[in-house]
Protein backbone atom coordinates (compact mmCIF):
# COMPACT_ATOMS: atom_id res chain seq x y z
CA UNK A 1 0.00 0.00 0.00
CA UNK A 2 2.59 2.30 0.86
CA UNK A 3 4.23 1.48 -2.12
CA UNK A 4 1.37 2.05 -4.24
CA UNK A 5 1.23 5.75 -2.15
CA UNK A 6 5.09 6.36 -2.99
CA UNK A 7 4.58 5.31 -6.41
CA UNK A 8 1.75 7.83 -7.43
CA UNK A 9 2.12 10.68 -5.11
CA UNK A 10 5.87 11.21 -4.64
CA UNK A 11 8.16 9.36 -6.76
CA UNK A 12 6.79 11.62 -10.09
CA UNK A 13 7.40 14.20 -8.49
CA UNK A 14 10.94 13.15 -7.68
CA UNK A 15 11.84 12.56 -10.97
CA UNK A 16 10.99 15.98 -12.19
CA UNK A 17 13.03 17.55 -9.18
CA UNK A 18 15.61 15.28 -10.41
CA UNK A 19 15.94 16.64 -14.25
CA UNK A 20 14.35 19.82 -14.52
CA UNK A 21 15.36 20.36 -18.31
CA UNK A 22 13.42 17.54 -19.07
CA UNK A 23 10.72 18.57 -16.89
CA UNK A 24 10.57 22.00 -18.70
CA UNK A 25 10.74 20.10 -22.24
CA UNK A 26 7.64 17.84 -21.47
CA UNK A 27 6.01 21.03 -20.33
CA UNK A 28 7.03 22.52 -23.36
CA UNK A 29 5.71 19.84 -25.48
CA UNK A 30 2.29 19.96 -23.60
CA UNK A 31 2.20 23.59 -24.40
CA UNK A 32 2.63 23.32 -27.96
CA UNK A 33 0.15 20.64 -28.05
CA UNK A 34 -1.99 22.56 -26.28
CA UNK A 35 -2.54 25.37 -27.51
CA UNK A 36 -3.69 23.38 -31.17
CA UNK A 37 -6.39 22.06 -28.04
CA UNK A 38 -7.17 25.74 -27.54
CA UNK A 39 -7.26 27.02 -30.86
CA UNK A 40 -9.84 24.06 -32.50
CA UNK A 41 -11.71 25.04 -28.73
CA UNK A 42 -11.50 28.78 -30.17
CA UNK A 43 -13.34 27.99 -33.30
CA UNK A 44 -16.22 26.58 -31.17
CA UNK A 45 -16.77 29.46 -28.67
CA UNK A 46 -16.53 31.82 -31.45
CA UNK A 47 -19.20 30.15 -33.15
CA UNK A 48 -21.18 28.58 -29.95
CA UNK A 49 -21.02 32.29 -28.28
CA UNK A 50 -22.67 34.01 -31.56
CA UNK A 51 -25.19 31.71 -32.76
CA UNK A 52 -25.47 29.30 -30.02
CA UNK A 53 -24.78 26.52 -32.31
CA UNK A 54 -22.34 23.75 -31.26
CA UNK A 55 -20.35 23.38 -34.36
CA UNK A 56 -19.50 19.61 -34.46
CA UNK A 57 -17.20 20.04 -37.71
CA UNK A 58 -14.95 22.20 -36.37
CA UNK A 59 -12.37 20.04 -36.72
CA UNK A 60 -13.20 19.12 -40.00
CA UNK A 61 -12.51 22.68 -40.64
CA UNK A 62 -9.13 22.20 -39.35
CA UNK A 63 -8.35 19.24 -41.81
CA UNK A 64 -10.59 20.97 -44.73
CA UNK A 65 -8.41 24.26 -44.45
CA UNK A 66 -4.73 22.28 -44.08
CA UNK A 67 -5.89 19.94 -46.62
CA UNK A 68 -6.66 22.77 -49.43
CA UNK A 69 -3.41 24.79 -48.28
CA UNK A 70 -1.20 21.70 -49.10
CA UNK A 71 -3.86 20.90 -52.20
CA UNK A 72 -2.65 24.34 -53.85
CA UNK A 73 1.06 24.48 -53.19
CA UNK A 74 0.89 20.95 -54.37
CA UNK A 75 -0.62 22.01 -57.27
CA UNK A 76 2.55 25.07 -57.24
CA UNK A 77 0.78 27.94 -55.56
CA UNK A 78 3.76 29.79 -53.41
CA UNK A 79 3.30 29.34 -49.81
CA UNK A 80 1.84 32.86 -49.93
CA UNK A 81 -0.52 32.64 -52.75
CA UNK A 82 -1.72 29.60 -51.10
CA UNK A 83 -2.10 30.76 -47.81
CA UNK A 84 -4.72 33.96 -49.42
CA UNK A 85 -6.68 31.67 -51.66
CA UNK A 86 -6.82 28.92 -48.44
CA UNK A 87 -8.29 31.83 -46.58
CA UNK A 88 -10.88 33.10 -49.49
CA UNK A 89 -11.85 29.58 -49.80
CA UNK A 90 -12.72 29.31 -45.82
CA UNK A 91 -14.35 32.66 -46.09
CA UNK A 92 -16.40 31.29 -49.21
CA UNK A 93 -17.54 28.44 -47.24
CA UNK A 94 -18.65 30.67 -44.15
CA UNK A 95 -21.02 32.46 -46.67
CA UNK A 96 -22.19 28.81 -48.24
CA UNK A 97 -22.56 27.70 -44.24
CA UNK A 98 -24.58 30.88 -43.37
CA UNK A 99 -27.16 30.81 -46.92
CA UNK A 100 -27.54 26.93 -47.08
CA UNK A 101 -27.19 24.82 -43.56
CA UNK A 102 -27.84 28.02 -40.83
CA UNK A 103 -30.67 30.37 -42.81
CA UNK A 104 -33.01 27.58 -43.57
CA UNK A 105 -32.69 26.55 -39.97
CA UNK A 106 -32.94 29.60 -38.53
CA UNK A 107 -34.92 29.31 -34.68
CA UNK A 108 -34.72 25.57 -34.80
CA UNK A 109 -33.81 23.90 -32.09
CA UNK A 110 -30.76 23.50 -30.92
CA UNK A 111 -30.40 19.93 -30.99
CA UNK A 112 -31.25 20.11 -35.28
CA UNK A 113 -28.57 23.11 -35.73
CA UNK A 114 -26.07 20.85 -34.03
CA UNK A 115 -27.13 17.81 -36.21
CA UNK A 116 -26.62 20.05 -39.15
CA UNK A 117 -22.99 20.63 -38.38
CA UNK A 118 -23.01 16.48 -38.30
CA UNK A 119 -23.86 16.65 -41.34
CA UNK A 120 -21.86 19.37 -42.50
CA UNK A 121 -18.49 17.72 -40.79
CA UNK A 122 -19.30 14.71 -42.77
CA UNK A 123 -19.88 16.42 -46.19
CA UNK A 124 -16.29 18.53 -45.51
CA UNK A 125 -14.81 15.65 -45.50
CA UNK A 126 -15.63 13.58 -47.89
CA UNK A 127 -15.41 16.54 -50.10
CA UNK A 128 -12.05 17.60 -48.68
CA UNK A 129 -10.77 13.85 -49.50
CA UNK A 130 -12.74 14.33 -53.07
CA UNK A 131 -10.85 17.68 -54.06
CA UNK A 132 -7.70 16.71 -53.03
CA UNK A 133 -6.80 13.05 -52.31
CA UNK A 134 -6.98 11.06 -49.09
CA UNK A 135 -3.25 10.26 -48.66
CA UNK A 136 -1.08 11.95 -46.03
CA UNK A 137 0.68 14.83 -47.04
CA UNK A 138 3.62 17.22 -46.02
CA UNK A 139 3.03 20.11 -45.18
CA UNK A 140 6.60 22.47 -45.28
CA UNK A 141 5.79 26.23 -45.43
CA UNK A 142 9.56 26.75 -44.73
CA UNK A 143 9.71 26.80 -41.07
CA UNK A 144 12.27 23.79 -40.13
CA UNK A 145 11.33 21.20 -37.98
CA UNK A 146 14.88 21.42 -35.50
CA UNK A 147 15.82 21.79 -32.63
CA UNK A 148 18.31 24.79 -30.39
CA UNK A 149 19.01 23.69 -26.89
CA UNK A 150 18.93 26.99 -24.12
CA UNK A 151 19.95 26.09 -20.88
CA UNK A 152 20.21 22.16 -21.25
CA UNK A 153 16.18 22.75 -22.38
CA UNK A 154 15.83 21.32 -25.80
CA UNK A 155 13.71 24.13 -27.84
CA UNK A 156 11.75 23.05 -31.43
CA UNK A 157 12.00 25.70 -33.93
CA UNK A 158 8.70 24.82 -35.43
CA UNK A 159 6.82 24.56 -32.08
CA UNK A 160 8.16 28.18 -30.93
CA UNK A 161 6.60 29.31 -34.16
CA UNK A 162 3.53 27.98 -33.62
CA UNK A 163 3.58 28.96 -29.81
CA UNK A 164 3.76 32.61 -30.88
CA UNK A 165 1.67 32.59 -33.63
CA UNK A 166 -0.71 31.54 -31.99
CA UNK A 167 -0.42 33.54 -29.22
CA UNK A 168 -0.42 36.96 -31.83
CA UNK A 169 -3.77 35.50 -33.37
CA UNK A 170 -4.99 35.42 -30.28
CA UNK A 171 -4.20 38.88 -29.37
CA UNK A 172 -5.65 40.21 -32.91
CA UNK A 173 -9.05 38.07 -32.12
CA UNK A 174 -8.87 40.15 -28.85
CA UNK A 175 -8.64 43.46 -30.36
CA UNK A 176 -10.81 42.75 -32.99
CA UNK A 177 -13.43 41.83 -30.56
CA UNK A 178 -13.08 44.80 -28.22
CA UNK A 179 -12.26 47.66 -30.33
CA UNK A 180 -13.71 47.40 -33.59
CA UNK A 181 -17.45 47.71 -34.63
CA UNK A 182 -18.15 44.56 -35.78
CA UNK A 183 -16.13 42.98 -32.58
CA UNK A 184 -19.00 45.18 -30.23
CA UNK A 185 -21.71 43.69 -33.04
CA UNK A 186 -20.39 40.47 -32.33
CA UNK A 187 -20.52 40.70 -28.48
CA UNK A 188 -23.76 42.06 -28.98
CA UNK A 189 -25.38 39.02 -30.88
CA UNK A 190 -23.44 36.65 -28.76
CA UNK A 191 -25.41 38.27 -25.77
CA UNK A 192 -29.05 38.70 -26.97
CA UNK A 193 -30.64 37.91 -30.59
CA UNK A 194 -33.55 40.40 -30.60
CA UNK A 195 -31.87 43.32 -28.77
CA UNK A 196 -29.17 43.12 -31.37
CA UNK A 197 -31.46 42.83 -34.21
CA UNK A 198 -33.28 45.84 -32.69
CA UNK A 199 -29.91 48.06 -32.54
CA UNK A 200 -29.48 46.90 -36.26
CA UNK A 201 -27.52 44.50 -36.12
CA UNK A 202 -28.02 42.07 -39.36
CA UNK A 203 -27.50 38.46 -37.74
CA UNK A 204 -26.58 37.18 -41.21
CA UNK A 205 -23.74 39.17 -41.65
CA UNK A 206 -22.59 38.37 -37.84
CA UNK A 207 -22.86 34.61 -38.59
CA UNK A 208 -20.70 35.17 -41.71
CA UNK A 209 -18.36 36.59 -39.85
CA UNK A 210 -17.98 34.50 -36.90
CA UNK A 211 -17.49 31.37 -39.37
CA UNK A 212 -14.84 33.42 -41.27
CA UNK A 213 -13.07 33.85 -38.19
CA UNK A 214 -13.67 30.33 -37.43
CA UNK A 215 -12.26 29.21 -40.88
CA UNK A 216 -9.44 31.06 -40.27
CA UNK A 217 -8.79 29.67 -36.60
CA UNK A 218 -8.71 26.56 -38.54
CA UNK A 219 -5.96 27.22 -41.33
CA UNK A 220 -4.06 28.13 -38.49
CA UNK A 221 -4.46 25.64 -36.15
CA UNK A 222 -4.15 23.15 -39.47
CA UNK A 223 -1.17 24.54 -40.55
CA UNK A 224 0.75 23.95 -37.40
CA UNK A 225 -0.50 20.28 -37.04
CA UNK A 226 -0.01 19.64 -40.38
CA UNK A 227 3.30 20.77 -40.47
CA UNK A 228 4.16 18.78 -37.36
CA UNK A 229 2.65 15.25 -38.07
CA UNK A 230 1.42 15.24 -41.99
CA UNK A 231 -2.03 16.61 -43.24
CA UNK A 232 -4.35 13.58 -42.88
CA UNK A 233 -7.48 12.55 -41.82
CA UNK A 234 -6.69 11.87 -38.34
CA UNK A 235 -6.63 15.50 -38.10
CA UNK A 236 -10.18 15.89 -37.64
CA UNK A 237 -9.93 14.03 -34.50
CA UNK A 238 -8.38 16.57 -32.50
CA UNK A 239 -11.62 18.29 -32.23
CA UNK A 240 -12.79 15.42 -29.73
CA UNK A 241 -9.92 16.58 -27.57
CA UNK A 242 -11.05 20.15 -27.79
CA UNK A 243 -14.74 19.04 -25.99
CA UNK A 244 -12.67 18.33 -22.60
CA UNK A 245 -10.90 22.01 -23.58
CA UNK A 246 -14.32 23.46 -23.28
CA UNK A 247 -15.79 21.50 -20.73
CA UNK A 248 -12.85 22.82 -18.40
CA UNK A 249 -12.55 26.01 -19.97
CA UNK A 250 -16.20 27.02 -20.40
CA UNK A 251 -18.09 26.95 -23.75
CA UNK A 252 -18.62 30.84 -23.82
CA UNK A 253 -15.06 31.80 -23.16
CA UNK A 254 -12.58 33.25 -25.05
CA UNK A 255 -9.78 33.16 -22.58
CA UNK A 256 -11.27 29.67 -21.22
CA UNK A 257 -10.63 27.51 -24.13
CA UNK A 258 -7.24 29.24 -23.83
CA UNK A 259 -6.33 28.36 -20.78
CA UNK A 260 -8.48 25.09 -20.96
CA UNK A 261 -6.28 24.23 -23.73
CA UNK A 262 -3.33 24.33 -22.08
CA UNK A 263 -4.18 22.68 -18.78
CA UNK A 264 -5.36 19.94 -20.89
CA UNK A 265 -2.66 19.71 -23.26
CA UNK A 266 0.30 20.18 -20.51
CA UNK A 267 -1.56 17.68 -18.36
CA UNK A 268 -1.45 14.98 -20.50
CA UNK A 269 2.01 15.13 -20.88
CA UNK A 270 2.81 14.91 -17.90
CA UNK A 271 0.43 12.53 -17.22
CA UNK A 272 1.67 10.26 -19.86
CA UNK A 273 5.43 11.12 -18.70
CA UNK A 274 5.17 10.53 -15.40
CA UNK A 275 2.32 8.71 -14.33
CA UNK A 276 1.84 6.75 -18.00
CA UNK A 277 4.58 3.71 -16.58
CA UNK A 278 2.35 2.97 -13.50
CA UNK A 279 -0.36 1.97 -15.43
CA UNK A 280 1.69 0.76 -18.72
CA UNK A 281 1.30 4.24 -20.57
CA UNK A 282 -0.97 5.74 -23.22
CA UNK A 283 -2.86 7.21 -20.77
CA UNK A 284 -2.72 10.63 -23.18
CA UNK A 285 -5.71 9.78 -25.06
CA UNK A 286 -7.84 9.13 -22.09
CA UNK A 287 -6.56 11.98 -19.48
CA UNK A 288 -8.52 14.65 -21.13
CA UNK A 289 -11.69 13.36 -20.69
CA UNK A 290 -10.85 11.98 -16.96
CA UNK A 291 -10.37 15.70 -16.18
CA UNK A 292 -13.44 16.51 -17.37
CA UNK A 293 -15.42 14.19 -16.13
CA UNK A 294 -13.77 15.51 -12.46
CA UNK A 295 -14.85 18.91 -13.53
CA UNK A 296 -18.33 18.13 -14.96
CA UNK A 297 -19.30 16.97 -11.09
CA UNK A 298 -17.38 19.98 -9.28
CA UNK A 299 -18.32 22.95 -11.47
CA UNK A 300 -20.32 21.75 -14.71
CA UNK A 301 -20.11 25.50 -16.31
CA UNK A 302 -16.37 25.08 -16.42
CA UNK A 303 -13.49 27.59 -15.29
CA UNK A 304 -14.78 30.62 -16.98
CA UNK A 305 -18.64 29.96 -18.17
CA UNK A 306 -21.33 31.31 -17.34
CA UNK A 307 -23.06 29.86 -14.63
CA UNK A 308 -26.40 28.70 -15.61
CA UNK A 309 -29.03 29.21 -13.33
CA UNK A 310 -32.64 28.71 -14.15
CA UNK A 311 -35.99 29.60 -12.29
CA UNK A 312 -38.19 26.96 -12.12
CA UNK B 1 -50.66 68.87 -25.57
CA UNK B 2 -49.05 69.19 -28.96
CA UNK B 3 -51.23 70.90 -32.26
CA UNK B 4 -53.33 69.20 -35.20
CA UNK B 5 -50.81 66.51 -37.10
CA UNK B 6 -48.91 67.83 -40.25
CA UNK B 7 -50.70 66.80 -43.55
CA UNK B 8 -47.96 63.60 -43.96
CA UNK B 9 -48.04 61.10 -41.02
CA UNK B 10 -44.33 59.71 -40.03
CA UNK B 11 -46.47 56.08 -40.02
CA UNK B 12 -49.17 54.75 -41.56
CA UNK B 13 -50.05 50.95 -40.85
CA UNK B 14 -52.57 50.69 -43.61
CA UNK B 15 -55.01 47.14 -42.87
CA UNK B 16 -52.22 45.11 -41.57
CA UNK B 17 -53.03 41.32 -40.41
CA UNK B 18 -50.74 39.04 -38.87
CA UNK B 19 -51.67 35.18 -38.28
CA UNK B 20 -49.93 32.92 -36.53
CA UNK B 21 -51.49 29.22 -37.89
CA UNK B 22 -55.45 29.79 -37.08
CA UNK B 23 -54.48 32.57 -34.77
CA UNK B 24 -54.80 35.65 -35.95
CA UNK B 25 -53.59 38.51 -33.95
CA UNK B 26 -54.46 41.54 -35.73
CA UNK B 27 -56.84 41.73 -37.88
CA UNK B 28 -57.10 44.60 -40.60
CA UNK B 29 -55.17 47.39 -38.48
CA UNK B 30 -55.06 50.80 -39.76
CA UNK B 31 -53.73 53.84 -37.87
CA UNK B 32 -51.15 56.69 -38.66
CA UNK B 33 -48.30 58.50 -35.97
CA UNK B 34 -48.17 62.05 -36.60
CA UNK B 35 -44.67 63.45 -36.76
CA UNK B 36 -44.17 64.08 -32.94
CA UNK B 37 -46.90 62.92 -31.23
CA UNK B 38 -46.93 60.70 -28.05
CA UNK B 39 -49.27 58.12 -29.18
CA UNK B 40 -50.49 55.54 -26.68
CA UNK B 41 -51.94 51.88 -27.77
CA UNK B 42 -53.68 50.03 -25.27
CA UNK B 43 -56.32 47.12 -24.81
CA UNK B 44 -56.41 43.97 -22.97
CA UNK B 45 -53.89 41.39 -22.41
CA UNK B 46 -53.60 39.37 -25.72
CA UNK B 47 -55.37 42.18 -27.86
CA UNK B 48 -52.22 41.93 -29.93
CA UNK B 49 -50.52 45.55 -29.06
CA UNK B 50 -47.35 44.17 -29.18
CA UNK B 51 -47.77 42.31 -32.26
CA UNK B 52 -48.53 45.31 -33.77
CA UNK B 53 -45.43 46.72 -32.63
CA UNK B 54 -43.13 43.65 -33.79
CA UNK B 55 -44.83 44.72 -37.64
CA UNK B 56 -43.94 47.80 -37.33
CA UNK B 57 -40.37 47.31 -36.57
CA UNK B 58 -40.10 44.11 -39.00
CA UNK B 59 -39.91 41.18 -36.22
CA UNK B 60 -43.17 40.06 -37.67
CA UNK B 61 -44.73 40.80 -40.98
CA UNK B 62 -47.90 41.01 -42.07
CA UNK B 63 -49.22 38.47 -44.70
CA UNK B 64 -52.01 41.80 -46.03
CA UNK B 65 -51.67 44.98 -45.43
CA UNK B 66 -48.27 47.69 -46.02
CA UNK B 67 -46.33 49.74 -43.73
CA UNK B 68 -45.25 52.71 -45.04
CA UNK B 69 -42.31 55.17 -43.15
CA UNK B 70 -42.16 58.35 -44.59
CA UNK B 71 -43.94 57.67 -47.47
CA UNK B 72 -42.36 54.12 -48.52
CA UNK B 73 -43.52 51.55 -47.93
CA UNK B 74 -41.51 48.94 -46.27
CA UNK B 75 -44.21 46.14 -45.30
CA UNK B 76 -40.94 43.50 -45.87
CA UNK B 77 -37.86 44.59 -44.12
CA UNK B 78 -36.23 42.92 -41.34
CA UNK B 79 -35.64 44.47 -37.83
CA UNK B 80 -31.88 45.65 -38.70
CA UNK B 81 -33.26 47.06 -41.94
CA UNK B 82 -36.06 48.96 -40.17
CA UNK B 83 -33.57 50.33 -37.42
CA UNK B 84 -31.47 51.58 -40.32
CA UNK B 85 -34.60 53.84 -41.27
CA UNK B 86 -34.72 55.14 -37.60
CA UNK B 87 -37.02 53.58 -35.92
CA UNK B 88 -35.56 52.29 -32.40
CA UNK B 89 -37.61 50.00 -30.00
CA UNK B 90 -38.01 48.85 -26.27
CA UNK B 91 -38.96 45.01 -25.39
CA UNK B 92 -41.73 44.30 -22.96
CA UNK B 93 -39.32 42.10 -21.34
CA UNK B 94 -36.37 43.96 -21.13
CA UNK B 95 -33.35 42.86 -23.97
CA UNK B 96 -30.10 44.23 -22.83
CA UNK B 97 -26.98 42.58 -23.60
CA UNK B 98 -27.06 41.75 -19.94
CA UNK B 99 -22.83 40.40 -19.78
CA UNK B 100 -21.87 44.15 -21.22
CA UNK B 101 -21.70 47.15 -18.98
CA UNK B 102 -24.29 50.11 -19.04
CA UNK B 103 -22.03 52.39 -21.21
CA UNK B 104 -21.24 49.64 -23.70
CA UNK B 105 -25.22 48.17 -24.21
CA UNK B 106 -25.75 52.15 -24.58
CA UNK B 107 -23.22 52.39 -27.19
CA UNK B 108 -23.93 49.44 -29.18
CA UNK B 109 -27.14 51.92 -30.10
CA UNK B 110 -24.69 53.82 -31.94
CA UNK B 111 -23.45 50.94 -34.52
CA UNK B 112 -25.58 52.00 -37.51
CA UNK B 113 -24.08 55.69 -37.40
CA UNK B 114 -20.76 54.37 -37.09
CA UNK B 115 -18.67 54.39 -40.47
CA UNK B 116 -15.04 53.94 -41.28
CA UNK B 117 -12.14 51.24 -42.14
CA UNK B 118 -12.02 48.21 -39.31
CA UNK B 119 -8.12 48.60 -39.50
CA UNK B 120 -7.94 51.96 -37.90
CA UNK B 121 -10.67 50.91 -35.33
CA UNK B 122 -8.52 48.06 -34.53
CA UNK B 123 -5.67 50.44 -33.89
CA UNK B 124 -7.71 53.05 -32.58
CA UNK B 125 -6.27 55.86 -34.01
CA UNK B 126 -6.99 59.00 -36.65
CA UNK B 127 -10.55 59.45 -37.95
CA UNK B 128 -11.77 56.39 -35.92
CA UNK B 129 -10.58 57.57 -32.46
CA UNK B 130 -11.91 60.80 -33.10
CA UNK B 131 -15.62 58.83 -34.00
CA UNK B 132 -15.36 56.73 -31.13
CA UNK B 133 -15.01 60.03 -29.28
CA UNK B 134 -17.72 61.61 -30.82
CA UNK B 135 -20.27 58.95 -30.28
CA UNK B 136 -18.94 58.49 -26.68
CA UNK B 137 -19.87 62.55 -26.29
CA UNK B 138 -23.39 61.98 -27.87
CA UNK B 139 -23.69 58.46 -25.11
CA UNK B 140 -23.08 60.59 -22.51
CA UNK B 141 -25.55 63.41 -23.11
CA UNK B 142 -28.54 60.28 -23.50
CA UNK B 143 -25.98 59.17 -19.81
CA UNK B 144 -26.92 62.41 -18.34
CA UNK B 145 -30.79 62.97 -19.56
CA UNK B 146 -31.71 59.48 -18.30
CA UNK B 147 -29.62 60.72 -14.76
CA UNK B 148 -28.18 56.67 -15.11
CA UNK B 149 -24.61 58.47 -14.70
CA UNK B 150 -23.73 56.66 -11.02
CA UNK B 151 -24.34 53.32 -13.01
CA UNK B 152 -22.43 53.96 -15.99
CA UNK B 153 -19.94 50.71 -15.45
CA UNK B 154 -22.33 48.48 -14.06
CA UNK B 155 -22.79 45.33 -16.10
CA UNK B 156 -26.34 45.53 -17.36
CA UNK B 157 -27.53 42.13 -15.81
CA UNK B 158 -26.72 43.25 -12.13
CA UNK B 159 -29.07 46.12 -11.99
CA UNK B 160 -32.53 46.29 -10.82
CA UNK B 161 -35.05 46.08 -13.50
CA UNK B 162 -36.41 49.38 -13.37
CA UNK B 163 -33.17 51.05 -14.33
CA UNK B 164 -32.82 47.79 -16.68
CA UNK B 165 -36.17 49.47 -18.56
CA UNK B 166 -33.97 53.16 -18.36
CA UNK B 167 -30.96 51.89 -20.09
CA UNK B 168 -33.28 49.85 -22.09
CA UNK B 169 -34.32 53.43 -23.38
CA UNK B 170 -31.32 54.98 -22.99
CA UNK B 171 -29.50 52.74 -25.86
CA UNK B 172 -32.97 53.31 -28.13
CA UNK B 173 -32.34 57.41 -27.65
CA UNK B 174 -28.76 56.99 -28.86
CA UNK B 175 -29.62 56.16 -32.16
CA UNK B 176 -31.15 59.33 -32.19
CA UNK B 177 -34.44 57.85 -33.77
CA UNK B 178 -37.45 59.52 -35.90
CA UNK B 179 -39.76 56.96 -34.01
CA UNK B 180 -39.23 55.42 -30.47
CA UNK B 181 -41.23 52.26 -29.73
CA UNK B 182 -41.94 51.07 -26.24
CA UNK B 183 -43.69 47.78 -25.08
CA UNK B 184 -44.67 49.01 -21.88
CA UNK B 185 -41.81 50.90 -20.49
CA UNK B 186 -43.07 51.06 -16.80
CA UNK B 187 -44.69 47.84 -16.29
CA UNK B 188 -43.30 46.44 -12.79
CA UNK B 189 -42.33 49.40 -11.89
CA UNK B 190 -43.33 51.15 -8.70
CA UNK B 191 -45.38 55.07 -8.63
CA UNK B 192 -41.80 57.03 -8.52
CA UNK B 193 -40.51 54.98 -11.08
CA UNK B 194 -43.41 55.29 -13.19
CA UNK B 195 -43.24 59.65 -12.94
CA UNK B 196 -39.57 59.32 -13.46
CA UNK B 197 -40.64 57.17 -16.74
CA UNK B 198 -43.57 59.59 -17.59
CA UNK B 199 -41.61 62.58 -16.96
CA UNK B 200 -38.51 61.24 -19.68
CA UNK B 201 -41.03 59.88 -22.03
CA UNK B 202 -42.57 63.57 -22.20
CA UNK B 203 -38.72 65.58 -22.30
CA UNK B 204 -37.58 63.33 -25.22
CA UNK B 205 -40.96 64.49 -26.68
CA UNK B 206 -40.24 68.02 -26.36
CA UNK B 207 -36.18 67.97 -26.31
CA UNK B 208 -35.52 65.96 -29.22
CA UNK B 209 -38.98 65.81 -31.06
CA UNK B 210 -39.26 62.33 -31.07
CA UNK B 211 -42.46 60.48 -31.76
CA UNK B 212 -43.06 57.92 -29.50
CA UNK B 213 -45.51 55.18 -29.58
CA UNK B 214 -45.65 53.25 -26.83
CA UNK B 215 -47.50 50.66 -25.17
CA UNK B 216 -49.09 51.00 -21.74
CA UNK B 217 -51.83 49.31 -18.91
CA UNK B 218 -51.30 52.19 -16.23
CA UNK B 219 -54.38 54.25 -17.40
CA UNK B 220 -53.61 56.97 -15.55
CA UNK B 221 -49.83 57.54 -17.32
CA UNK B 222 -51.79 56.82 -20.79
CA UNK B 223 -54.10 59.87 -20.08
CA UNK B 224 -51.31 61.93 -18.61
CA UNK B 225 -48.99 61.84 -21.19
CA UNK B 226 -50.19 60.93 -24.43
CA UNK B 227 -51.68 63.03 -27.41
CA UNK B 228 -54.04 60.25 -28.96
CA UNK B 229 -54.86 56.65 -28.28
CA UNK B 230 -55.36 53.86 -29.97
CA UNK B 231 -57.37 50.68 -28.54
CA UNK B 232 -57.08 47.62 -29.44
CA UNK B 233 -58.87 44.30 -28.71
CA UNK B 234 -58.88 40.78 -30.18
CA UNK B 235 -56.38 42.21 -33.09
CA UNK B 236 -59.20 45.10 -33.94
CA UNK B 237 -58.62 48.61 -33.81
CA UNK B 238 -62.02 49.59 -31.58
CA UNK B 239 -61.09 53.16 -30.87
CA UNK B 240 -58.86 56.03 -31.97
CA UNK B 241 -58.78 59.70 -30.61
CA UNK B 242 -57.80 61.96 -27.92
CA UNK B 243 -57.54 60.35 -24.59
CA UNK B 244 -60.58 61.99 -22.86
CA UNK B 245 -62.44 60.87 -25.63
CA UNK B 246 -61.23 57.17 -25.91
CA UNK B 247 -61.96 57.19 -21.84
CA UNK B 248 -65.90 57.62 -22.78
CA UNK B 249 -66.05 55.03 -25.51
CA UNK B 250 -68.60 52.41 -24.96
CA UNK B 251 -66.33 50.13 -26.85
CA UNK B 252 -63.08 50.39 -24.91
CA UNK B 253 -65.30 50.50 -21.69
CA UNK B 254 -66.77 47.30 -22.87
CA UNK B 255 -63.17 45.85 -23.95
CA UNK B 256 -61.73 46.49 -20.78
CA UNK B 257 -65.17 45.49 -18.51
CA UNK B 258 -66.68 43.07 -20.28
CA UNK B 259 -70.05 44.53 -20.30
CA UNK B 260 -72.38 43.99 -22.54
CA UNK B 261 -74.60 46.47 -24.54
CA UNK B 262 -77.93 44.64 -26.07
Amino acid sequence: MTELLWAVAVAPFKDMAGSPAFFVEVVLGGIFTGLMYSLVALGFVLIFKASGVFNFAQGVMVLFAALTLVGLMERGAPVVLALVLTTAVMVVLAFAIERIVLRPLVNQEHIILFMATIGLNFFLEGFGEMAWGANVKKLDIGIPDRSFIVSGVQINELELTAALTSAVLVVILAVFFHRTRIGRALRAVADDHEAALSVGISLTTIWVVVWSVAGLVAIVAGIMWGAKSGVQFSLSLIALKALPVLILGGFTSVPGAIVGGLIIGVGEKLGEVYWGPLVGGAIENWFAYVVALAFLLVRPQGLFGEKIIERV
Amino acid sequence: MSEAPPPAPLLQVDGVSVRFGALVALSQVSLEIARGEILAIIGPNGAGKTTLLNVVSGFYHPYEGRIVFEGEDRTRLRPYEVAALGVARTFQNVALFKGMSVLDNIMTGRLLKMRGSFLLEALYWGPARRQELEHRAFVERVIDFLEIQAIRKTAAGRLPYGLQKRVELARALAAEPKLLLLDEPMAGMNVEEKEDMSRFVLDVNSEFGTTIALIEHDMGVVMDISDRVVVLDYGRKIADGPPEQVRKDAAVVDAYLGVSHD
